[in-house]
């Protein structure tokens, strides 16, 4: 019921925005922002179902983002599609052992453009989003519970400041953006239950309603975009916190990524339509 | 307006700090590290209750004679394999770089029931077929035998389709598998190999997890079931099981599914049992632990943990005596057995 609520209710605010929207001539452009990144940094690991020891090693990963105003009101809303492979291997305190993740994870969201009066370049921005993730550990030296699969679906909110100005003749984009899933349904095996018993057809118990308390994320994205001409460098620092406890099984992921990619911002034209130099152009973010 | 922000940080600050879940920590010194293992059993074992252990007696007894100032690391581990072996389970280990515990008296308090040299020197003559862990040949008097040395690796299928073939071809009337000194391994492979003595679907047994820490945190037992091997070779005539202490865990299960099988007959010793499936862990300095963690039951809801008895009159020991002369008397008793089913068998394939 409730990621049915908060998307009705994302609709009806997008519905009341649009009425007080200004309406231009000719349809405004839209670019899309498209961002593909790679970080590294360090991962902490702890899976309860696997061992009660803490894992600390390195991670990596591959982000992609896309970002544009959306059509029924280009200059208030826009969408968020964010895609994330990451990889983490990490060892026991005695470090004779290694746990490795895989995660690949999909968000989609809306989000609120808010336009701070008086603060030029300010640009603050809050919605919801949706996600869905699957991956997996592996701690390979366990006999009959090597692996933990994970998989989640989840609404969340999500919070971003946009700041742009001049670092002398360099425009540069600064920006933050929070994100953390308040519902939702994530899988997770028994305490003790094998995946045998699993693939012995026993598949009762294994999904669960998620919420703050027994499934936390909170991830957190610092970036600053160099306008560098028509390239766009993105430099940037991730902070992704997650803990759940479900059947007595703690799992935790803390993972702290130095990001850098390429930005680009491009837009789509018609055949018919051409190109229209009263058009405006309105950026999801810049 | 500065009490309202103070009071906004330390609320968001102590949600941040309390959502990272609790998870018990220890330290890397023989107490920690003892406290970590006693309570990783404690909290996942599950057959306190069948070997009558009183867990923090044996804890408190052990914890006693941890001297962190006048004690080696080798000796540290002694310890704990000591207190490892007082929960008498064959799949309870403690393993390290230098050194693996193991309980042993499940099968050295034991005959052992079992010369590999003898069965293949004096009824094999050295000339069987051979494929992984499975072994097979036409005896005399028409009888098939199969042995199936461990579990730990996959029987392949077409393995198993020639070998069962060229029994029928043989016009076997009965099937020795010869299950002696098995370790266990993979319950896969059990269920591969059951599928091939079953015309139909059948309740193989129940399986129950543990639900939380405590001793009596266990799941309903779930009921599972084998198929048979459609599109294989299958073998529906009499099959004797041979066994003895050291048939164990996985292999433990292959004979408590198959002496359900009304054509079945279990020969030899009462198998060493290993009825909980293994879970792993580990302690902060390294060492691995294994320990049952998951009961699991015949289709009558028995525990096999303490083995499966063979069937009436067929319990057999390997005369020491008559082994030096060249004779397996548990073997000779198999094929006797499977020789006396020649008449009594009428069932087609």
């Amino acid at each position: 019921m409730r990621p049915l609520f908060l998307i009705q209710a994302i609709l009806l605010c997008a519905g009341i925005m649009k009425a007080g929207a200004p309406v231009d001539s000719v349809p405004p452009y839209r670019p899309v922002t498209s961002a593909y990144s790679i970080g590294i940094g360090s991962s902490h690991l702890c899976n309860t179902y696997l061992t009660p020891l803490h894992y600390d090693g390195w991670g990596a990963e591959f982000r992609y983002e896309r970002m544009q105003a959306m059509g029924f009101d280009p200059e208030r809303w826009i969408m968020q599609l964010d895609g994330q492979l990451k990889f983490d291997n990490t060892r026991n305190p005695a470090h004779n052992a290694t746990l490795t993740s895989l995660t690949l994870r999909l968000d989609w969201g809306m989000m609120y453009r808010f336009r701070v009066p008086h603060a030029d370049g300010l640009q603050l921005f809050g919605g919801a989003y949706t996600a869905i993730e699957g991956g997996g550990l592996l701690l390979a030296r366990n006999g009959n519970n090597p692996a933990q699969a994970q998989a989640a679906w989840t609404v969340g909110i999500t919070a971003m400041g946009v700041y742009g100005h001049r670092i002398g003749r360099l425009p540069v984009t600064w920006r933050y953006q929070a994100k953390m899933p308040l519902t939702g349904a994530f899988f997770s095996p028994d305490y003790g239950e094998l995946y045998y018993e699993i693939y012995l057809g026993n598949h009762s118990g294994l999904a669960h309603a998620a919420w703050p308390g027994n499934y936390f994320r909170l991830d957190n994205l610092l970036t600053a975009d160099l306008h560098l001409g028509n390239t766009v460098l993105r430099l940037g620092y991730a902070c992704d916190i997650f803990s759940s406890k479900t059947n007595n099984i703690v799992s935790r992921d803390i993972a702290h990524r130095f990001i850098i990619g390429i930005t680009t911002e491009w837009i789509t034209l018609g055949r018919s339509r051409g190109i229209d130099s009263h058009a405006r152009i309105i950026s999801a973010i810049y | 307006m500065k009490n309202k922000r103070t009071y906004i940080a330390a609320l968001a600050t102590a949600f941040i700090a309390t959502a990272c879940h609790h998870v018990e920590e220890w330290d890397g010194g023989m107490h920690g590290n003892f406290d970590a293992l006693w309570t990783i059993v404690d909290e996942h074992y599950c057959f306190f209750d069948e070997k009558n252990v009183d867990w923090h007696s044996v804890g408190q007894k052990y914890r006693a004679q941890i001297n962190p100032e006048g004690m080696e690391t080798t000796e540290f581990f002694t310890l704990c394999g000591q207190m490892l072996n007082e929960l008498q389970d064959g799949h309870v280990n403690l393993s390290s770089s230098f050194n693996t515990s193991y309980y042993r008296r499940w099968w050295s308090d034991y005959p052992q029931n079992f010369d590999e040299r003898l069965m293949q020197q004096y009824y094999l003559d050295f000339d069987y077929a051979q494929s992984g862990p499975l072994s097979y040949k036409v005896l005399h008097d028409s009888i098939g035998y199969m042995r199936v040395s461990t579990m730990a690796s996959g029987i392949a299928d077409g393995a198993l389709d020639v070998s069962l073939m060229s029994f029928a071809d043989a016009g076997c009337p009965a099937l020795v598998i010869d299950v002696r000194d098995n370790g266990g391994g993979m319950m896969t492979t059990t269920e591969r190999l059951v599928s091939r003595f079953i015309d139909k679907r059948i309740l193989a047994g129940y399986m129950t997890h543990k639900t939380g820490p405590a001793h009596d945190a266990f799941s309903e037992p779930y009921p599972f079931h084998y198929d048979t091997a459609e599109g294989h070779v299958r073998w529906l005539r009499p099959v004797v099981l041979l066994t003895n202490r050291s048939t164990f865990s996985a292999a433990n299960s292959f004979v408590s599914i198959m002496r359900l099988l009304p054509n079945v007959r279990i020969v030899g010793d009462t198998t060493g049992g290993g009825s909980g499936m293994p879970y792993s862990s580990e302690i902060p300095c390294g060492w691995a632990v294994r320990m049952s963690a998951c009961p699991v039951y015949d289709a009558e809801m028995r525990l096999t943990e303490h083995g499966v008895a063979p069937s009436d009159g067929c319990k057999i020991d390997l005369d020491p005596q008559k082994a030096l002369q060249g004779t397996d008397t548990m073997l000779d008793f198999a094929l006797g057995l499977a020789a006396d089913w020649r008449e009594w068998y009428t069932r087609p394939q």
